[in-house]
């Protein structure tokens, strides 16, 4: 499954939501969905929960403000599961069930439901700080094809170096410097 | 006569006017909040045991809200509260200028939660303003969809927000004197809910392992489940609009939202006796718990749910099919209904921003309703939103809300106000499975799984956090029988082949139209006021159920409700050191009232439409 998570009009914070209609025209390997994944992390478990296949593997295309990275960069993490304190879980579900869209927050609430399956991806693209607008900026809309072209390749499984892949796991979320190589 | 602050009566025939000789009608005392600060800071330096306690935010409610309170720690008590909005929600700026076809789908957004109730107020607003009356089947299959609505809400704050306040867990940590007082206290409704204990009950009341925890989370699925049969998807609806629902209803659809529906049936009761236990046990095991978050009954209430025969969407008619709404509109003061009207409602409605980031505005260009009710140039039809940011403090500006008040009183809203009026006023058309006796309601919940009961919910004499949230769980099979008694109705309607949902309307290009939404949310009180000129939105505003309970003080000094709640809530809580204090009883008074803040405030829109900034100066430390 390959999902998108984001408010939209939110520039290059809505690269999910603007990329999805491409993503969905893509004619990827059969057996791939493309979601629209905003409606909210308990709906998406009570999906999961409910499915009678499940997925292999999960690619979110998402865009996070981070430290040091250059408007349009593209990184890859790999979800390594782990929570957090249960307090800061309870956090997330109380911003879920209230409406508020957050991709760590869907990350958490699916560890602690136990719905991820062993391979979970996020293509995150840099946006740079909160702005509202309807479009990306240069630097976002010349990434595009990379976005793609690196979505592609993990439903592939190929292509992608290991040391290309970052590390991302829940009990280390919440603290800003939390991924590494 | 309604007011008794406003200089507004009403001669023999009932007809408004002003009281002759006020110079000025709408004057009002300013007081210097300061006097107070400077007290407080005094204290302070005297006693080493009175500490500023900041909940920044305010956890487990929806949104920004944070709280700032000074506690004397030694003598168990509050003494002072400040309730502080730290977003701004910029929708009335938002739709100005805006085609108001637009305005369901925009103002929708105001909430993740509640988006179907502020979509349905704008269409009621553009339905009174252009003079739109929706066919009988449109009615129905609204108040289906909004009852539905709140019974995603209410199981939601009952078991995930509010209910860990009351988790064994929570309590082992704040007071754990009532951990084996509730192991030997057997529960009284063990034949509904099956716990032997109260214990048993608190255990599972944990968050995120205990069952009661998890089963409201699979409750909200059902609720979502028949809402988007009507609403198309959750939780913006893409089928309300002014004059009906764009959803073709079909007897397979009602099915399908029964199956759904009737599954309240037996959570509402087994809802309503898990709450009354627990709450019992606490009221009992320590009295004092009756001043956890109490203030008078002293609240407003739009009603809702509006029968199919008497809604007309008029102004002129508003009191007639306002009064025959499933739930009775009106205002409460002090434990009494003062006014069930809805002109009479609209008309004692002002907006205070002499303690928010706003300007005043100038101008009182509707001196009075379309009746010939004086209005206030503070009301929301005159009122302007202007954002004006600025340094926090307690003497002057703090909050993002604003102050409103009826008849000069801060009012509080819930989805408990709705039942509180309807029990209290007995003026609610005959329903099926409802009974209103003046010190209660009466729910005759058909039988499901469980045998059919009739539960009785009581006006309670102390209006406190525990009845805020026991009266809620009685909300549950309140909205499943209004949802029933609709749901048979629409079969009937289908029956007979009045299947249209909906009237066309064109927005008029010439002149100016007001109109007002009224229907209440999940946590109470909502209105949409909006003013057309030439076909645009000229004016919005917005008054949620949040913008009364968190309000800041009015301009002569008078608390909002979660400010003067707090005040009035002991200290309960066990700890040896100031530093092992939670807040707990704090918390459990302003979590009481089902604070969604996404409702009252957003993000500020600075300098132009495409600058958001985020102005979050919540910090309560160096705030004087």
């Amino acid at each position: 499954m390959i999902g998108t998570v984001g408010y939209h009009l939110l520039q290059n914070h809505s690269v999910g939501p603007i990329l999805f209609e491409k993503l969905k025209k893509i004619k990827f390997l059969k057996n791939i969905e493309v979601e629209e994944m905003n409606w909210g992390p308990i709906a998406i478990v009570q999906y999961f929960q409910s499915l009678k296949v499940s997925f292999d593997r999960i690619i979110f295309l998402v865009a996070i403000e981070r430290p040091m990275r250059k408007i349009g960069a593209i990184d890859i993490f790999k979800w390594k599961g782990g929570l957090p304190s249960e307090t800061q879980i309870q956090a997330c579900v109380g911003d879920a069930a209230t409406g508020v869209i957050s991709v760590e927050n869907l990350l958490i609430i699916g560890e602690f439901f136990k719905i991820w399956p062993k391979e979970v991806y996020l293509v995150d693209v840099e946006p740079g700080p909160e702005i509202a607008g309807e479009y990306l900026t240069v630097e976002v809309q010349n990434k595009i094809p990379d976005i793609l072209d690196l979505i592609n390749k993990i439903t592939l499984n190929g292509g992608l170096l290991e040391q290309d892949i970052q590390i991302l796991k829940g009990d280390s979320l919440f603290k800003k410097t939390s991924y590494a190589k | 006569m309604c007011f008794k602050n406003l200089p507004i009566d009403f001669d023999k025939e009932g007809n408004a006017f002003l009281i002759k000789g006020v110079k000025d009608p709408y004057d009002h005392k300013v007081v210097d909040l300061g006097i107070e600060q400077d007290k407080l800071k005094l204290l302070m330096e005297k006693n080493g045991f009175i500490k500023n306690v900041d909940y920044d935010p305010v956890t487990r409610v929806a949104g920004a809200l944070a709280f700032h309170s000074v506690v004397d720690l030694q003598k168990k008590e509050v003494l002072s509260t400040n309730s502080m909005a730290t977003l701004f929600r910029g929708y009335e700026v938002i739709l100005k200028g805006r085609d108001p076809r637009d305005a369901a789908y925009i103002s929708s957004r105001a909430c993740g939660v509640c988006g179907g109730v502020h979509a349905t107020c704008s269409a009621l607003a553009i339905e009174m303003a252009v003079g739109i009356k929706p066919p009988p089947l449109g009615v129905v299959m609204r108040n289906i969809l909004l009852a539905i609505e709140y019974l995603y809400d209410h199981p939601l704050h009952l078991f995930l927000l509010a209910g860990p306040d009351y988790s064994e867990e929570l309590v082992r940590e704040t007071n754990p004197e009532l951990i084996e007082l509730a192991a030997n206290t057997p529960s009284k409704n063990k034949d509904i809910h099956g716990y032997s204990t109260v214990l048993d009950i608190m255990k599972d009341l944990n968050p995120l392992k205990g069952k009661l925890y998890l089963e409201a989370l699979s409750m909200t699925r059902v609720a979502r489940e028949a809402y988007v049969l009507i609403g198309g998807k959750y939780p913006h609806p893409q089928s309300v609009v002014p004059g009906g629902l764009s959803v073709t209803v079909t007897t397979s659809v009602l099915n399908e939202v029964y199956s759904k529906l009737i599954k309240f049936f037996d959570y509402g009761q087994k809802t309503t006796g898990i709450w009354d236990d627990v709450f019992d046990f606490f009221l009992k095991s320590n009295p004092e718990y009756e001043k956890c978050g109490v203030r008078p009954a002293t609240m407003m209430d739009t009603g809702v749910w509006d029968r199919p025969d008497s809604y007309d969407a008029t102004f002129e008619n508003c009191d007639k099919w306002g009064e025959a709404r499933w739930s009775t509109p009106g205002v409460l003061v002090d434990g009494e209904v003062v006014t069930t009207k809805l002109k009479q409602l609209n008309a004692g409605i002002e907006e205070f921003v002499e303690h928010s980031f706003y300007e005043k505005w100038e101008g009182h260009k509707y001196k009075e309703d379309p009746s010939g009710i004086p209005l206030s140039p503070n009301h929301p039809w005159n009122k302007e939103t202007i954002p004006k940011p600025g340094k926090q403090s307690w003497r002057e500006r703090y909050s993002w809300d604003t102050a409103p008040t009826w008849d000069r009183m801060p009012m509080e809203a819930g989805c408990y106000s709705r039942m509180y009026i309807t029990a209290k006023a007995k003026i609610a058309p005959e329903s099926k499975f409802l009974e209103n006796t003046g010190h209660s309601m009466k729910i005759h919940v058909p039988k499901h799984k469980l045998p059919e009961k009739t539960l009785e919910w009581h006006i309670p004499k102390h209006w406190n956090a525990f009845e805020r949230n026991r009266a809620r769980a009685y909300c549950i099979p309140y909205s499943a029988m209004v949802a029933m008694d609709n749901w048979m109705l629409a079969m009937d309607l289908l029956k007979k082949g009045e299947s249209k949902v909906s009237t066309p309307f064109e927005i008029p290009k010439k002149g100016t139209h007001i109109g007002f939404g009224a229907w209440g949310a999940g946590r109470g009180f909502l209105t949409h006021h909006l003013v057309i000129e030439k076909g645009v939105i000229q004016n919005y505003q917005i008054i949620t159920p949040s913008t009364l309970n968190a309000a800041p003080r009015t301009p002569w000094g008078a608390k909002g409700p979660y400010e003067e709640a707090v005040l009035n809530t002991p200290i309960l809580e066990k700890f040896d050191k100031t530093e092992d204090y939670k807040g707990i009883d704090i918390l459990r008074a302003i979590r009481s009232f089902d604070p969604c803040m996404p409702c009252t405030t957003h993000i500020m829109a600075k300098d132009s439409d495409h600058m958001v900034t985020r102005e979050v100066t919540t910090c309560a430390c160096g705030i004087e």
